[in-house]
């Protein structure tokens, strides 16, 4: 079978970042140091267009905020017309009930907030807001009132792997019923303070353990996880359709200006949405098809795993070593 | 077993250009069993279907009979139809049991 055939027509989800400006100051964002040209609604609309004709079902806003774009309403209203799925990820300081009926009125399917620690303070502290984490809460509060689903999100970090079950308690206390916990990744904010932050890959082992223990325990909570450095753990079912990191090949970023990159934490340009043709980024370019036919190096080199978890996530490993094909920081092999 | 329909809340896309190329595989007569052509996504967990399964999945729209896609398939593939029929209708009993399909 040859590459093209291993790849889907399209991705499956586009991250869509509308706008980096953002009300937080969080220690480990990606993005709250980029800077980026904005684009009108209209061109929104048109990069809509595109998304659409390409079939691709799902889109999520992230950022930056998103609810500080005004016309949110209507580019996810507009999405939703043309047949997309949409979802997006908030900090929830703007969001409160009438906010979430606008969202669920507009077609959104489901709303995620931040919250890093289950205790408001630490939460407050790490996102330079005082005051956030009860917004959060409230934000998920007026999304169960609305009928919209709700998930919650939490960056993994030495500010919560110890009390994740905390965050799970909070969650359902909120009439959440999916979690996830994204790993912590060392871009933007993330690699400033990465010392600060991230876990030894002693750490992370220990942490993922637990966490697929748990989740195979639980009936009542949806743990998702998005890291493939724990293909090599026991208890890990294989549920995606790819190996490895599942950016440049079942989703793709984009910036607000429509530049395309394979994900928000890997800042390279493969294309602009508005200006290539689709299909070219997706099938041709050269970065995307790098990312795609990772080749074992270091440690790698020698690892039964690397057919499993192709050396782990690749923004990582670019983001400390500017080489796709280094092996991921976090792993403990 | 009706006229089986799709479960609306299964999101799924025909992979155009795996399906182009797995038309032109048969055509070669090469096995193009496992090559998946159709992506469904369901509960947030993917799958794909083959070049058969996703012709099949395409006509579960809630007005055709099995008899009708096995009727549509047999123009589409050699074999003989008795066989094209048994291995629809165990294709489409399995989907039901999945409850990816309802019997409309």
């Amino acid at each position: 079978m040859d590459e093209r055939q291993e790849i889907l027509s399209a991705p499956l989800t586009f991250n869509w970042t509308l706008s980096y400006r953002c009300n937080f100051t969080c220690d480990h964002c990606y993005s709250r140091d980029e800077v980026c040209n904005e684009l009108s609604t209209a061109d929104n609309y048109r990069i809509i267009d595109v998304l659409a004709e390409q079939q691709i079902p799902f889109i999520n806003f992230g950022g930056g905020e998103p609810l500080l774009r005004d016309d949110l309403f209507d580019i996810a209203g507009y999405a939703t017309q043309c047949g997309l799925n949409v979802s997006m990820n908030s900090n929830g300081w703007l969001l409160d009930s009438k906010v979430a009926q606008r969202l669920r009125d507009c077609g959104f399917k489901s709303v995620g907030i931040s919250i890093d620690s289950p205790e408001p303070t630490v939460h407050d502290q790490f996102r330079n807001m005082p005051g956030s984490f009860t917004r959060a809460t409230h934000a998920l509060d007026s999304l169960a009132d609305s009928g919209l689903k709700s998930t919650m999100s939490s960056v993994v970090s030495r500010i919560n792997y110890r009390c994740f079950q905390d965050l799970l308690d909070l969650a359902r206390d909120h009439h959440v019923t999916q979690i996830y916990l994204h790993n912590f990744k060392c871009s933007g904010r993330g690699f400033k303070n990465r010392e600060n932050l991230d876990l030894t890959p002693e750490e992370w082992q220990t942490f993922y353990r637990e966490a697929l223990a748990t989740k195979e325990r639980i009936s009542d909570l949806i743990i998702s996880f998005d890291d493939p450095v724990i293909a090599s753990l026991p208890g890990y079912q294989h549920q995606s359709m790819v190996k490895g990191s599942s950016c440049g090949k079942l989703s793709l970023h984009l910036r607000p200006n429509g530049d395309i990159t394979p994900c928000g934490f890997i800042p390279v340009v493969v294309g602009n949405i508005l200006k290539d043709d689709f299909e070219t980024i997706w099938f041709e370019s050269p970065v995307l098809k790098a990312m795609r036919s990772k080749v074992a190096s270091g440690k790698c080199a020698s690892c039964s795993v690397f057919e499993d978890c192709q050396g782990g996530c690749t923004a990582r490993a670019f983001a400390t070593t500017g080489d796709f094909n280094q092996p991921d920081p976090h792993c403990w092999k | 077993m009706k006229k089986p329909l799709r479960n609306q809340e299964i999101v799924w896309r025909i992979e155009k250009r795996r399906q182009s190329e797995a038309l032109d595989a048969l055509e070669a007569g090469r096995d193009v069993d496992e090559l998946g052509t159709v992506t469904l996504i369901q509960a947030g967990v993917m799958h794909q279907l083959n070049l058969v399964g996703g012709m099949v999945w395409e006509r579960c729209d809630g007005h055709r009979t099995v008899e009708d896609i096995v009727d549509d398939l047999a123009g589409e593939f050699d074999v003989e139809r008795g066989v094209l029929k048994n291995d629809v209708e165990i294709f489409i009993n399995d989907l039901l049991q999945k409850g990816w399909l309802t019997d409309g």
